[in-house]
């Protein structure tokens, strides 16, 4: 294995917030970028206000929402409303090879850190603007969280009941999808620095991004003009494809056959060989139409056992399961463990904090985690002195001046 | 920005948009299926609902930019070819089971034995090895084991998935992100590397967070109808306006408490709550929650006012209200809806490739971002079965001749 880390020669002026930005950044964190986070006393990052918190105690340095999207990163306070703090932020532009913002679009353009602005004092600077409708259009300036954009755009009318108004996904959809593609843009980005010297500009939209994964159905509306709706767990190329209850509070198994094969080991590990050579099940057509008789025999089955036991007898036929783990079954899940996707990190509150490992493994550059999210304005004497080269004198003048809260 | 890169693409329905990811930002992307068309093509909706592989939508969805070749693998020449078309490769991304494509000589050893500066992608529901690696998948299973399924859904009835599947697709943008990370220490080292990339792992970062709760010994946070029980705080996230489902968060602490603050203001504004739901400190209001000092009760009464309030007001009446006041609400929009936005128009975001086959052209997702020098474009709708076959073995070196020989014996 390398002794280096990807990406240790690239600097990051994060001026990222909230869920959708940050995550970006925390990535490049793992693979060795350096990356300098901004934050002001008077306005700390939303997530420090979200669960899930250490111990359920609501202190502002023991949420693990902010812990998971800022480990690795370097944190430092600045009161932009200070005309010194703007100073310090024009030699981290000159420091960076990218900045990265993802307020609402008049934010960096009235503190004059707009890229028109940045590529005047570093010409080859790479910025990207992330913020949720992009930076252009009628509802440019609609600000707001993840949960806007993914009911905006069509992600919280496919989660839901056929007998029931839907449901929506898991909280702020379109934040889990964004920084995969901001890491996408960002790395191209930096390829086509490399190899030609320029920077550009990146305008990311979080609800543009996100659309691409449902290319499906908008596809499907504008070639066959097809509105989708939400239809619990039904899919059109499975059956049977669900989840049943099993013993215990909350507790369910995901059983899905992909053809007729599967569906005859589901039947004969249900010991119903009936069912296995039933004519009417032979086919996904037969099943399909069949799906309420079908799912109540496989609840009958399941509801008397555990979901791994379940899980286990019928992977071992072959036929895909699996329990629906709740947070505590997937921290002590045999794959979870072997994979190391829990790190604990030292944490100069908790004493430690527990973040997700990178979500990837590189086999030669495998990413290091190994230090948690900043404490509020931990690194900014750091990253003034070490990283800008600030005199003492200097650093203590902008505290007087108040430009370091 | 990709332009020089070489992308040979053999994956499935798990890892189709990794290489699609790849094309939009310029690379020369081949996607590489088995004669008579990749099993996705297999997968429906279809094009007027007649089934026939250059018809799938499921296969148009995530492979325009993309030149479509057929190779047959099960043969040795077809190995042997795909081992010559690596050795111009800077990249191969497959999505078969742990072990397969070594058992067929054509793992990352057996590229990289070759070509030692190829990025070698492999995206698998649980990952490379460990127990559960050669787990039989599909969406909802990756979902079950990763954590969101039990988040999704009803509190009274079983988890549900979206409608739509996602597993995948976060497991192959993830993948593209992860293989320009590797380019981009390749363009430092000159040396390639094998990735592994694990769907289940992927959608860590798809739930906020809240599968930390266990080391951190936090509370649970569970499903329930239109919105999330986080702990013993029910917080909906749906809510019903006259003409359907908005969405609007009602919560409390130093960042999200100036939002209630600036929504219960309008709705005192209009005589919709009283006096002391107004006067309210919705900063601490949470924290008072979770200490007991405030009883459930006192903020359930606050939900159904402004339940009341929603629900005497249209969809647009409140996207226009949130809008003008800074509110963090917005209407649950139909797939249809999101077509005639008018900010995708405005921005030109939907970009129509044309079908010639079928005389038709269709409205794709346009650009995931926006690069000011080197915009993403729309080079190429997916490709038909073998499309580029003559175009592809031909600039490997093969005669006219040769390729139509090799397509008599069944080799592509």
């Amino acid at each position: 294995m390398a002794n280096h880390l990807p990406l240790d020669d690239i600097k990051v002026l994060d001026f990222m917030w909230v869920l959708a930005g940050p995550g970006i950044t925390r990535t490049m964190a793992d693979y060795g970028a350096t990356i300098v986070r901004i934050e002001a006393t008077g306005r700390p990052d939303p997530t420090r206000t979200v669960g899930p918190f250490v111990a359920n105690d609501t202190h502002p340095e023991k949420s693990a929402l902010w812990a998971n999207n800022n480990a690795g990163k370097l944190g430092i306070t600045l009161d932009l409303s200070k005309p010194a703090a703007r100073e310090v932020v024009f030699d981290l532009v000159r420091w960076a090879d990218v900045v990265a913002e993802s307020f609402s679009p008049k934010a960096m353009r009235a503190w004059g850190f707009d890229y028109e602005s940045l590529r005047k004092i570093k010409p080859d600077i790479i910025m990207i603007s992330s913020c949720l409708m992009g930076q252009t259009g009628p509802l440019a300036y609609f600000a707001g969280f993840g949960n806007l954009a993914a009911a905006l755009i069509g992600f919280y009318n496919l989660v839901g009941w056929p007998d029931r108004p839907p449901s929506g996904p898991f909280s702020a959809y379109t934040d889990y999808i964004a920084p995969r593609f901001g890491l996408a843009a960002v790395m191209a980005a930096l390829i086509h620095h490399r190899l030609t010297g320029e920077g550009q500009y990146i305008d990311q939209a979080q609800a543009e991004s996100a659309l691409q994964f449902l290319t499906l159905p908008l596809l499907d509306q504008a070639a066959n003009g097809r509105i989708s709706n939400p239809v619990a767990n039904y899919d059109p190329n499975f059956a049977p494809h669900g989840v049943y209850p099993a013993a215990g509070d909350d507790q369910w198994v995901a059983i899905a056959c992909r053809n007729d094969r599967e569906w005859q080991a589901l039947a004969r590990a249900m010991d119903r060989p009936g069912l296995a050579s039933d004519p009417r099940f032979a086919n996904l057509a037969g099943r399909q139409a069949a799906q309420a008789e079908l799912d109540a025999l496989i609840n009958e089955w399941t509801a008397r056992r555990p979901p791994r036991e379940t899980e286990h007898l019928l992977q071992e036929s072959g036929v895909p399961a699996h329990a629906v783990q709740n947070a505590a079954e997937i921290y002590t899940d045999p794959q979870v463990r072997h994979r190391g996707q829990y790190v604990e990190v030292p944490h100069p509150v908790s004493g430690t904090a527990w973040v997700e490992n990178s979500r990837y493994k590189l086999s030669r550059t495998p990413a290091r985690v190994e230090r948690a999210a900043p404490t509020l304005g931990q690194h900014t004497q750091y990253v003034l002195e070490e990283l800008l080269g600030y005199s003492d004198e200097r650093v203590s003048q902008l505290a007087v001046d108040g430009a370091l809260s | 920005m990709l332009n020089s890169c070489r992308v040979l693409d053999l994956t499935n329905e798990r890892g189709m948009l990794c290489g699609q990811i790849l094309g939009d930002l310029g690379a020369s992307v081949i996607q590489i299926e088995p004669p008579g068309g990749s099993p996705v093509r297999k997968l429906g909706p279809f094009f007027e609902d007649q089934p026939s592989p250059d018809r799938s939508i499921y296969w148009w969805a995530y492979n325009r930019n993309k030149r479509g070749i057929t190779l047959n693998l099960e043969t040795a020449q077809g190995r042997d070819l795909l081992l010559r078309l690596g050795d111009g490769a800077d990249f191969v991304i497959e999505s078969e089971n742990p072990g397969a494509m070594a058992a067929l000589g054509l793992g990352y050893n057996d590229f990289a034995a070759r070509n030692p500066k190829l990025i070698y992608v492999s995206i698998t529901p649980f990952g490379q090895d460990g127990p559960k690696a050669h787990y039989a998948d599909t969406d909802l299973i990756v979902m079950a084991a990763a954590g969101p399924l039990i988040l999704y859904g009803d509190e009274d009835r079983p988890p549900i998935r979206m409608s739509v599947p996602q597993a995948y697709l976060h497991a192959s943008a993830d993948a593209a992100g992860a293989a320009l990370i590797a380019y981009y220490e390749l363009l430092r080292s000159g040396e390639g590397q094998a990735i592994d990339v694990a769907a289940t792992q992927s959608l860590g970062l798809a739930m906020q967070s809240v599968m930390l709760a266990a080391p951190i010994r936090a509370s649970d946070t569970r499903r329930m109808a239109g919105g999330v029980k986080m702990g013993p705080i029910r917080v909906p996230l749906v809510w019903r306006a006259k003409d359907g489902q908005i969405t609007a968060v009602f919560l409390f602490g130093s960042a999200l408490g100036p939002f209630t603050r600036r929504l219960v203001d309008c709705l005192y504004e209009v005589g919709a709550c009283d006096e002391a739901m107004h006067n309210k400190d919705w900063i601490a209001f949470g924290d008072e929650l979770l200490s007991g000092k405030a009883p459930m009760e006192e903020y359930e009464r606050y939900k159904n006012v402004l339940a009341e309030f929603i629900a005497s007001r249209t969809k647009a009446e409140i996207f226009q209200l949130a809008r003008e006041k800074g509110l963090l609400m917005a209407p649950v929009a139909t797939v249809a809806d999101v077509l005639e936005n008018p900010q995708f128009h405005d921005r030109g975001y939907w970009q129509k490739l044309d079908h010639p086959e079928l005389g038709r052209s269709f409205p794709y997702p346009g650009p995931f971002a926006r690069f000011s020098r080197t915009p993403i474009t729309y080079r190429r709708r997916p490709p038909l079965i073998g499309e580029h076959n003559a175009e592809v073995y031909g600039e490997l070196g093969l005669t006219a001749a040769q390729i139509a020989d090799y397509g008599r014996r069944g080799i592509i």
